[in-house]
C-alpha cells in the first residue's frame, strides 16, 4: 500500500495511524527526518570528568563514543573505524589514551583523530592521516552537564533547541547546589515496541498510572496529582508534568517525590539532607518552583526524565518493533552516599529493568506494538483527542498549560514528527 | 573466591538442598507469601549490573584480568545496581503478584528453576555462606520464553524453623537484557 506521512497523522493529530509504529518505511524516514536533524542526548559531563575518559552512546542506531580529550573539550566520534568498520571501542566505559581497531590495529585519539596506521611502515606512500579520523558527529553541545550531539550541522543552538524546557528542568538541576551526578553504567534493555511509546508515556501520559499500575498505584494517590497536577508543553515535542503544592505544604510532601518511600526508608540522614534541600529551595529556584513536585518529564524527539525517581531515559529504536532502553540513576552531586544510595534504590526498585512499575509499562508498550500491526486496521486509527483544545497560556508556567487528562502533549509530538517526515519525504 | 568450600557432613549438605529445592518449589508454584516467611526481617537482596569493562592493562597474564569482579556493580560501588531491596520491597513485588491488575503477570508466567552447586563457604555460630547456581525457564503467553541464568551468593542463619534468608546477590548471566524483567524471585 502506498501512503503519505500525511495521511497518517490528521490535521489536529487526533487521529494517529498504527502504521507509524509499525511501518519499516516510516522508520527509515525517522532516521533521516527525526534522527538526522535534531539533538540527540548522549551523556552527562559528571560520566567524563577527567581527560581519557570515555562513555558510549548511540544517536539512533548509530554507535557513538562520547569522550574527554587530553584538551579538556568533549568529543563525539562514530564508533567505527575508518579502515574495515569495526568498532574500535568495546567498553560501556573507562579511561584511554587510544581506542585501537581489533582488525589491524589502526590507532584512534580520544578526540576521534587517526595516531597509527602499523601497516604504512613498509609502504612508500603513506596516506594522509588527518583525513582519516573517525566520523564526527558535526554538533556537539551541552547545558548543565547534559551533552547533546546532532548530525545536522546547521541545527539551532542546543539552549535554543531546549527553550523553555530549561526554566523546568532547572527546578531540579538548580535544587543542588552541586548540580547532578550520573551514577555508573546506564541500565539497557530491550524491549519489543516501538521507540515513540516509551517517549509518550514520559512525556505526560500520567493517565495511565492508577490504571495499569493500579496495583501498586491507589485511586487516592492518583486523585491528588489529578487536583494539583499541571501538564506544559513548552513547544511541540518537549512537555513537563508536575504537581503544584499548595503554599502551605509541609516540605515532607514537597521534597520532590522523596517524602515517599525512598525518604522513609532511607532513614534519619536522608530525610535530614532532603529537608535541608527543601529549606533552600524558594532561594535557588524562585517560590514557585520550589512547590514544583515532578512527574515526568520528555525533550524531543527521546530523551525523558522521571523526576519521582530520579532517572533520565533515552529510548533508542532498533528497527520499528524493538526499543533498546536506556536509562540512568540520577543523583545530587555532592550528596553524602547514604543519600546517593536512597535515591538510587528509589529509582531501580520502581523503574529500570527489574523495576516494580516499569514491568507492566514494558508489557503495555510491547503489546501496543502488536495492535499497531494489525493490517486489517488501516482505516481505524487510534485516539488521540482527549482534551482537544483545553490547553491554554498560564500566568506564570512558560507554556501552554492544562490538566494532565489532556492529550495534547501527545497531539503536539507528533504533528512536529508528522511536519518532519514530510520534509523529508518531500526532499526539503 | 577461590577457597574451596568448607567440609560439610552429608547431613548438612543435605539440610541445605531441602532448604533450597524447598525454596524453588514455592516460587514455581507461586506460593510466594510462603516464600517471604522465608526471608530474614533484614533480609538484603542485590541484583549487581553487570558492565562491559575495559581491559586492565597492568593486569594482562593475570587471572585478575577477567575477574568476574570486575564487572558488577553491585551494593558497595558507587554504581547503579539493577537492584537492591529489603524486606519492605520484596513483600510489595509479593504483594503485587496477587493483585487483579498485576498486568505484567495476566496470565502469569510459567517457571522451573533448576538449582545446583550448592557450596557450603563458610560457617560460624550464627551463618552460613552458601553459593549456588541456577537456571529459570520462564514462559509467558503472549509474551516471552526465555532462560536466565546465574549464581546466588547467600547468607543464611538458623532458627528453630530452620534457615532464613539473611542475604541474596544474584549474579545474572546476561550480556544484553533482552527479557522480559530482571524484577522476578531469583
Amino acid at each position: 500500500m502506498q501512503f503519505s506521512v500525511r495521511d497518517l497523522v490528521n490535521e489536529d493529530a487526533t487521529r494517529i495511524s498504527r502504521r507509524c509504529w509499525s511501518d519499516p518505511r516510516v522508520y527509515e524516514l525517522e532516521k533521516r527526518g527525526i534522527f538526522g536533524r535534531s539533538w540527540l542526548f548522549l551523556g552527562h559531563e559528571s560520566q567524563i570528568p577527567r581527560a581519557g575518559d570515555f562513555v558510549q552512546a548511540y544517536m539512533c542506531e548509530t554507535p557513538v563514543i562520547l569522550a574527554r580529550g587530553e584538551d579538556g573539550a568533549i568529543h563525539a566520534s562514530v564508533n567505527s573505524c575508518t579502515h574495515r568498520g569495526l568498532p574500535v571501542c568495546r567498553a560501556d566505559h573507562g579511561n584511554t589514551k587510544r581506542f585501537v581497531c581489533p582488525y589491524h590495529s589502526w590507532s584512534y585519539r580520544v578526540d576521534g583523530s587517526l595516531a597509527t596506521i602499523p601497516q604504512e611502515n613498509t609502504l612508500r606512500n603513506k596516506p594522509d592521516k588527518s583525513a582519516l579520523g573517525l566520523q564526527r558527529v558535526p554538533r556537539v553541545e551541552s547545558w548543565r552537564g547534559m551533552i547533546f550531539g546532532s548530525f545536522d550541522p546547521d541545527i539551532v543552538a542546543l539552549e535554543d533547541y531546549l527553550g523553555d524546557m530549561r526554566f523546568y528542568l532547572d527546578a531540579f538541576f538548580q535544587r543542588f547546589p552541586e548540580g547532578v551526578e550520573f551514577l555508573g553504567a546506564p541500565h539497557r534493555w530491550v524491549i519489543d515496541a516501538n521507540w515513540k511509546l516509551p517517549v509518550e508515556n514520559q512525556l505526560g501520559d500520567v493517565n495511565h498510572g492508577p490504571f495499569l499500575h493500579a496495583a501498586l498505584i491507589s485511586r487516592e494517590i492518583q486523585e491528588r496529582i489529578e487536583e494539583l497536577g499541571h501538564s506544559v508543553v513548552t513547544a511541540p515535542g518537549h512537555g513537563a508534568t508536575f504537581r503544584l503544592m499548595p503554599e502551605d505544604t509541609p516540605w515532607q510532601e514537597v521534597a520532590w517525590g522523596m517524602e515517599g518511600l525512598g525518604g522513609q526508608l532511607g532513614g534519619q540522614e536522608v530525610q535530614d539532607w532532603l529537608r535541608e534541600v527543601q529549606a533552600r529551595a524558594a532561594q535557588r529556584v524562585g517560590p514557585l518552583r520550589a512547590r514544583m513536585k515532578g512527574l515526568t518529564y520528555g525533550i524531543y524527539p527521546n530523551l525523558s526524565f522521571l523526576w519521582s525517581n530520579t532517572a533520565f531515559k533515552v529510548s533508542h529504536p532498533r528497527g520499528p518493533g524493538r526499543v533498546e532502553y536506556w536509562s540512568w540513576a540520577v543523583v545530587p552531586a555532592g550528596a553524602p552516599d547514604t543519600v546517593k544510595r536512597a535515591l538510587r534504590t528509589n529509582y531501580s526498585s520502581f523503574f529500570g529493568p527489574g523495576g516494580i512499575i516499569e514491568q507492566e509499562d514494558s508489557e503495555a508498550w510491547s503489546q501496543q506494538y502488536r495492535g499497531a500491526s494489525i493490517d486489517f486496521t488501516d482505516d481505524h486509527a487510534l485516539y488521540y483527542g482527549l482534551g482537544l483544545g483545553e490547553e491554554a497560556p498560564h500566568p506564570e508556567l512558560p507554556g501552554l498549560v492544562s490538566v494532565t487528562a489532556n492529550e495534547f502533549y501527545a497531539r503536539n509530538f507528533f504533528a512536529r514528527w508528522r511536519d518532519e517526515l514530510q520534509a523529508v519525504e518531500e526532499g526539503a | 573466591m577461590s577457597e574451596l568450600s568448607v567440609q560439610t557432613t552429608p547431613q548438612e549438605q543435605r539440610e541445605l538442598e531441602r532448604f533450597y529445592f524447598h525454596e524453588a518449589r514455592l516460587l514455581d508454584n507461586r506460593q510466594f507469601q510462603q516464600w517471604l516467611a522465608l526471608l530474614s526481617e533484614d533480609v538484603a537482596y542485590i541484583v549487581p549490573s553487570r558492565v562491559n569493562t575495559q581491559v586492565d592493562n597492568r593486569q594482562r597474564g593475570r587471572e585478575e584480568m577477567l575477574s568476574v569482579e570486575r564487572e558488577l556493580e553491585g551494593a558497595d560501588s558507587m554504581g547503579a545496581p539493577l537492584r537492591e531491596e529489603n524486606l519492605f520491597h520484596l513483600a510489595l513485588r509479593v504483594e503485587r503478584a496477587y493483585k487483579m491488575n498485576a498486568w505484567a503477570d495476566n496470565p502469569p508466567a510459567r517457571t522451573r528453576r533448576i538449582i545446583g552447586n550448592i557450596e557450603l563457604l563458610q560457617r560460624d555460630a550464627q551463618q552460613w555462606r552458601v553459593l549456588n547456581n541456577f537456571h529459570l525457564y520462564y514462559a509467558r503467553p503472549g509474551s516471552a520464553n526465555c532462560l536466565y541464568s546465574g549464581q546466588r551468593r547467600d547468607t543464611l542463619s538458623r532458627d528453630d524453623g530452620g534457615f532464613r534468608l539473611c542475604r541474596r546477590e544474584v549474579i545474572l548471566d546476561y550480556a544484553d537484557i533482552d527479557k522480559p524483567t530482571v524484577g522476578l524471585l531469583f
